[in-house]
């Protein structure tokens, strides 16, 4: 578990899951559209992940495989995953899918995990060798924290190779740049 | 989370790394007669005229700005070993031995005291070369690595710093998902280790 405070933990339990209610319940209007103020047994719905867990526990609903991880993502992912459009799908596949698997298919945990090793090297080639140009084409496919990753990486990098060339070998103090006022 | 965050993870950049390595020792033979010089880290001299002594690159580089000393080349910094470097590097899949921060005092010297090193654009590029060599190394290293231990030898400390952010995030990202899958693992071998149980002992008793 994250830090309680984590913005991407917090973030990553927002995205939706499909539930099937077991038991039906009175004074809930979870669907607009539906016009009674009740919802019936049995009846399914979309629920963000922190709320379905929570029912989950109580047992009142079951909670089914998220659409980011439906059979065509796995297919997709198993012939390239390289180049599968994960941020689209969900842009924290990751921490979702690990987080999710206990409560639907435990079977998510080694997608997920088979899925970042072979994305991982993916994100070290094009990190260490690809310039800024050509980068904007992958970060659109890659999840928050391949991001993150990718930019640690990059950096890393480009200090490095900043350093190699030279430059400035002293820094000024921005303090020591400015011009006196006038004294009035 | 693992993998996320940003300030957790402690990096040094490039000039910090150069900063360490300056404290590494040189060889230099002064030109001019001084008394010891006592530092924090340790005294240095008394310096006489063409005696050769050894003190921190630092000192070295700055004795060298006032036109006080030559440095002499590091041992590791000839043609030949170098030559020889290349070639191990390129052999064998194992890194060579090299000081720990060869890249950074290569550097330097190349910089400021180039006139003091013999053939420095044969030892120049010969050092390229190998930290080229050395980097696809570590590149194709990383490829392979999981969770379980990772043991690199000689790695430089330039090349470590390079890979430290990238590393460190994607070793805790496999290492959280390995947990994950763990899980399951360790339901089935709690539920083979009552069969192996009743195993044993008939094994045990066939010989009586």
């Amino acid at each position: 578990m994250g830090d309680y405070y984590d913005i991407d933990d917090i973030l990553a339990e927002e995205d939706f899951v499909p539930v099937q209610f077991h038991k039906a319940v009175n004074g809930v209007k979870i669907d607009e559209s539906s016009e009674r103020g009740f919802v019936e047994q049995d009846s399914k719905a979309e629920l963000p992940f922190w709320l379905a867990r929570g029912l989950h526990l109580q047992q009142a609903i079951s909670i089914k495989v998220p659409a980011c991880f439906n059979r065509n993502t796995r297919l997709e992912i198993e012939a390239d995953a390289g180049s599968v459009d994960l941020r689209s799908r969900c842009s924290y596949f990751y921490e979702f899918g690990c987080k999710v698997a206990p409560y639907c298919d435990k079977s998510i945990g080694l997608l997920v995990s088979y899925a970042f090793k072979a994305r991982y090297k993916e994100v070290l080639y094009k990190a260490h060798t690809k310039a800024f140009a050509a980068a904007s084409k992958i970060m659109t496919f890659l999840t928050k924290e391949e991001t993150n990753l990718y930019e640690a990486a990059q950096s890393s990098m480009a200090a490095f190779r900043k350093w190699r060339m030279g430059g400035p070998r002293l820094q000024r103090a921005s303090i020591l740049g400015r011009k006196r006022k006038p004294a009035e | 989370m693992a993998g996320q965050s940003g300030s957790q993870l402690s990096l040094f950049t490039p000039d910090e790394v150069e900063f360490v390595a300056e404290d590494e020792l040189v060889e230099i033979v002064p030109n001019l007669r001084m008394d010891s010089l006592n530092f924090i880290c340790g005294d240095y001299g008394p310096f006489y005229p063409q005696i050769a002594i050894q003190v921190p690159l630092w000192l070295a580089l700055a004795l060298k700005k006032r036109g006080k000393c030559t440095i002499r080349p590091p041992q590791w910094m000839s043609i030949e070993n170098l030559t020889q470097v290349l070639e191990g590097e390129r052999e064998s899949h194992a890194f060579q031995t090299l000081p720990f921060h060869y890249v950074e005092i290569s550097r330097l010297l190349f910089d400021r005291a180039r006139d003091d090193i013999p053939d420095v654009y044969m030892v120049r590029s010969l050092v390229e070369d190998i930290r080229d060599v050395r980097f696809h190394k570590v590149e194709t290293n990383l490829e392979n690595f999981t969770a379980s231990a990772v043991t690199w030898k000689n790695m430089a400390a330039m090349e470590v710093n390079i890979i430290r952010a990238f590393s460190g995030r994607a070793l805790q990202a496999f290492y959280r998902h390995e947990n994950e899958q763990a899980v399951p693992d360790l339901d089935r071998t709690q539920d083979r280790q009552p069969q192996n149980l009743n195993d044993r002992p008939r094994r045990n008793l066939r010989p009586r």
